[in-house]
């Protein structure tokens, strides 16, 4: 009935032409037939797994290059796959081997609305400061309408344990989320564990380090607190230091951790802990200061107060709908092939 | 790690004799078939034993150093063919090709290096056993089609006709490599999956490019190609045989060669 409505299609579409060309329309429907059948050709099919094979090689090599070189090829294969359902019987007769088929063209599909949509971030939160949405590097999809701006979570401390030369072990992260109901919830994330919220995955990173937070009191009174996040420890160990402007103001500061202890001593198991011995060296303009917890320094913008050392987290952020999807869909392509071999197989032995 | 890699090493002995009795079975026409077959598990067994004796030592299993991968790769084949060795009578004689193959894999363990290698926390999940126990059967399967495509090939050639004369005719022996193939590719395919799921969960993304994930794709592509090929055109068991080569040389490449010069997170663990 399908081939009957699709012969019927092609033969009147042909036959539209048909007025302005001189040929018959019986030869112009059996033209398009063949047309199809040629497109649903298995040689086809061959050549553009090579193209398909080429165009893989081709983006491992040109990162630059990753989208048309796999397109194009997906784009024909699809194609032939689908005038090959039009046109060979052998689909027909063998359902799992159409399902299987399918799936393939499904999961591609969703590969490329994943790639409309998607969103890949890294931001570092500092210990007990809200993250309200705002990702230091982020490139997305053209299509992205995720809800990253009302994402809020908090990271309450992580701990992570280190064997002898500086071997990282499990990380395991405490934050606190809020849900789509105003309500706060704790959990506990890690290597394999990420935090979901809204459909966005925030992944631990190595990257973690330490973070002096201020207290800034402009002229007029008004008060904030702001951190900055030095680069990862132990991976920049020897380069503590950041530039910073408080909030609202144009002020340059440059920090220095200098601590004065092994956090991380490569000989020993040990954890990952802020330094209790240390001292912070604020540099604005030309003069030096050296700080510790309560220290206050009175600047011509204003009075900054260093509070103490925190903890800072890098997270990976991931966004993709299509995750679920991409799993049904090869869940179903790999059990429908599966189903296909054992019926042939199971049909005839190998050595009849 | 003395008395781990004395029982290893008294494994791949009993492999070695298992192989060489399985080679002279089939020139001198007799068939060993039990002793091959005695030597193959008893290798079996002591590598089972080496293997567990380190991953209770070290308290992970054997996927981090080129040591520990060869090792488990040589075990799973070892296992996969054993199988089919006493599964399907018919083909044992495809030892005699399957063995020597081994040899080189049991020659590159024993020059490796059996230091210990880091266990990264990315590694402390069920999706890394299954990925890499997919990848093992893909890699067993592709073994026996290259056992058989072997002798396809030999018999081409007009060599060891009257020694190989034994096995079946050379379309069932395509027919069964065919089979290996499919097999082969529903577990590659789930390989595939099963990494993907790891690598979203320990590193945010499941699929990054990265050279070993690359190459496992274009390794899924080749076995894809080769039972297309085999549809399209109806290929001739040389043929067919022929590009069951190219794909265990792609795999063994991917397997073995590309984990150990990336620099990137997924090391390789099959």
């Amino acid at each position: 009935m399908d081939g009957a409505v699709k012969r019927n299609g092609l033969a009147q579409a042909a036959s539209g032409q048909a007025r302005t060309d001189s040929g018959d329309p019986t030869e112009r429907s059996s033209a398009g037939v063949g047309l199809v059948r040629r497109l649903a050709s298995l040689r086809l099919t061959l050549a553009l797994i090579v193209l398909l094979g080429v165009g893989v090689a081709f983006a491992y090599l040109r990162e630059g290059a990753r989208t048309w070189p796999l397109v194009v090829p997906l784009i024909l294969l699809a194609i032939n796959l689908m005038a090959a359902v039009m046109t060979n019987g052998v689909f027909r007769r063998q359902t799992a081997l159409l399902v299987f088929h399918l799936a393939l063209v499904v999961l591609l599909l969703l590969v490329a609305a994943g790639r409309l949509t998607y969103l890949n971030g890294y931001v570092g939160v500092t210990e007990d400061v809200p993250f309200e949405g705002e990702l230091s590097e982020s490139d997305r999809g053209p299509l992205h309408a995720g809800a990253l701006s009302g994402v809020r979570f908090v990271n309450r401390g992580f701990h992570i344990d280190y064997a002898p030369g500086l071997q990282r072990e499990a990380t395991r992260n405490q934050v606190a989320w809020q849900g789509s109901d105003g309500r706060w919830h704790d959990e506990l994330i890690g290597d394999q564990k990420p935090l979901v919220v809204s459909g966005y995955r925030f992944y631990t990173t190595f990257n973690k380090g330490f973070a002096p937070t201020f207290r800034w009191r402009d002229t007029h009174g008004y008060v904030v607190r702001g951190s900055v996040q030095l680069p990862p420890y132990p991976l920049k160990e020897y380069s503590q230091a950041a530039e910073w402007s408080p909030p609202g103001s144009t002020l340059s500061i440059w920090v220095l951790l200098d601590i004065d202890e092994i956090i991380l001593d490569p000989a020993e198991h040990t954890s990952f802990r802020l330094p209790e011995h240390y001292k912070l060296v604020v540099r604005i303009g030309r003069e030096r200061h050296e700080m510790h917890p309560g220290d206050s320094l009175q600047t011509a913008d204003g009075t900054l107060e260093f509070e103490g050392l925190r903890n800072w987290m890098g997270y990976r952020v991931f966004y993709d709908w299509t995750l679920p999807w991409l799993l049904a869909a090869c869940a179903v392509a790999v059990v429908s092939l599966a189903a296909h071999f054992w019926r042939k197989f199971t049909a005839r032995p190998w050595d009849a | 790690m003395e008395q781990e890699l004395q029982v290893l090493w008294v494994a791949v002995t009993a492999y070695v004799f298992a192989g060489v009795v399985a080679v002279v079975g089939v020139v001198l026409g007799k068939r060993p078939e039990r002793s091959v077959l005695a030597l193959m598990l008893a290798g079996l067994a002591l590598q089972t034993l080496s293997i567990g004796l380190r991953w209770d030592r070290l308290g992970h299993g054997p996927f981090i150093t080129m040591f520990e991968i060869l090792c488990s790769n040589v075990w799973s084949l070892m296992t996969a063919y054993t199988l089919v060795y006493w599964r399907i009578p018919r083909i044992r004689a495809s030892a005699a090709i399957v063995m020597p193959l081994m040899f080189i894999m049991l020659g590159w363990l024993m020059v490796a290096h059996p230091g210990e290698g880091h266990y990264p926390p990315t590694y402390n999940t069920p999706w890394l056993y299954i990925h890499i126990g997919l990848g093992k059967v893909f890699l067993g399967a592709v073994l026996v089609a290259v056992g058989l495509s072997c002798v396809i090939l030999l018999r081409h050639a007009g060599i060891g006709l009257q020694r190989l004369a034994q096995l079946p005719a050379s379309a069932q022996l395509d027919e069964l490599a065919f089979r290996c193939m499919a097999i082969g590719l529903i577990f590659h395919t789930l390989m595939l999956i099963a990494g993907a799921i790891w690598a979203q969960d320990a590193w945010g993304r499941y699929w990054a490019w990265d050279p070993l994930e690359t190459w496992a794709f274009i390794t899924w592509l080749t076995v894809a190609f080769t039972i297309h090929a085999r549809l399209a055109y109806r290929l001739s068991p040389p043929v067919h045989a022929g590009l069951v080569l190219a794909v265990f040389v792609t795999a063994f490449l991917t397997f073995f060669g590309v984990p150990f010069i990336s620099a990137t997170p997924h090391q390789g663990a099959v």
